[in-house]
């Protein structure tokens, strides 16, 4: 997962929760170290904005530092992680928006933004993506993650389906009804115009 | 079997499908031009989805981010004992204060009252506040993870 779901790196991980439950302050360092980019990006694709983006990725290392004597070295890191950057998005867009963990209309729009390296960027209109950008907003909580982690993160079904600690059928499941609710938001933003 | 060849959409889409359920799947797509157009659908998404990307902050936010977290937890600890600080100072303050004006006979009665009524008021916004919190602990479906 996070391109690093290979055992040897999910071993290491591991070990390093429960270095830092041994107080090993450098442990911390080389799992933030590690995991820092990712954990800005998941929660990025969770609430549309960049400096609370970063703000909760800190705090979820400044959680797994607090959590490690309670993490189970039996269990994969990423799993484990990956709850505590959700749940400190779920609590961050609870307090500001208040209603089915939708995005608050924020200001911030460079969230999102067009991929220079594909050669199909020159031909999207930032139109197209300003929609995007919108139509996600309005997603509810649970359909933006499984499009995050798909789309966004390129994890395979059963990566995900590992995360969240569902069956991969399920994640087929939402990820359809999410694609559907997006397609139509898209089809919405568009007919309005 | 309908939705669940149409939640099958996404597994296609995604090549996520086995030989088998491809196959099946395939067979339904055929039959049927609602599901033709929703898989035309997904495709467009797909490739919108494609040919965009998170925004990433510079290379010296990166290069700084440990030393930002040691600072927000310098800064969390220095908040908590400058509050606790302040409150008991507070505390102290208005006991003081409050002791002197009820043992004052000069003391004009609708001061005495005022301060009174004040302090049972900030005295049950306190209790009121940590009630709520202790609320929100209790039902915290993910304070094993998040304590």
């Amino acid at each position: 997962m996070y391109s690093e779901g290979n055992d040897k790196t999910m071993v290491t991980d591991m070990a390093l929760v429960v270095d830092i439950r041994n107080g090993d302050k450098k442990a911390l360092a080389t799992l933030i170290e590690r995991h820092k980019k990712t954990a800005f990006r998941i929660a990025l694709g969770l609430v549309g904005n960049k400096d609370d983006a970063y703000d909760i990725s800190q705090e979820a290392f400044l959680r797994v530092y607090r959590s490690a004597a309670t993490y189970d070295e039996k269990q994969p890191f990423q799993p484990w992680f990956y709850t505590i950057i959700a749940n400190l998005s779920r609590t961050w867009l609870r307090r500001r928006s208040l209603r089915d963990n939708r995005m608050v209309e924020l200001d911030d729009v460079s969230w999102l933004l067009v991929d220079d390296r594909t050669p199909e960027a020159a031909v999207i209109k930032e139109e197209t993506v300003s929609d995007l950008r919108q139509a996600l907003k309005e997603l509810s909580f649970e359909d933006r993650e499984i499009i995050m982690l798909q789309h966004f993160r390129g994890m395979s079904y059963e990566e995900i389906a590992h995360l969240l600690s569902i069956p991969k059928g399920t994640v087929m499941s939402r990820l359809y009804y999410a694609r559907k609710k997006l397609a139509g938001l898209m089809r919405l933003k568009n007919g309005e115009k | 079997m309908v939705k669940n060849k149409r939640e099958m959409l996404a597994g296609y889409v995604d090549g996520e499908l086995s030989e088998a359920e491809r196959q099946t799947f395939e067979a339904a797509l055929a039959q049927d031009p609602d599901l033709r157009a929703e898989l035309e659908e997904f495709k467009r998404l797909q490739e919108v989805t494609g040919m965009v990307q998170y925004a990433d902050l510079p290379d010296e936010v990166w290069e700084n981010y440990w030393q930002s977290m040691y600072r927000k937890t310098e800064r969390g600890i220095g908040w908590i004992l400058l509050s606790i600080g302040a409150i008991i100072l507070l505390c102290f303050g208005l006991y003081e204060t409050m002791g002197r004006l009820f043992a004052d006979p000069e003391a004009p009665l609708w001061l005495k009252i005022g301060l009174s009524v004040g302090g049972v008021g900030l005295i049950i916004l306190l209790v009121s506040y940590i009630r709520e919190r202790l609320f929100a602990y209790n039902r915290d479906r993910y304070k094993e993870v998040m304590k």
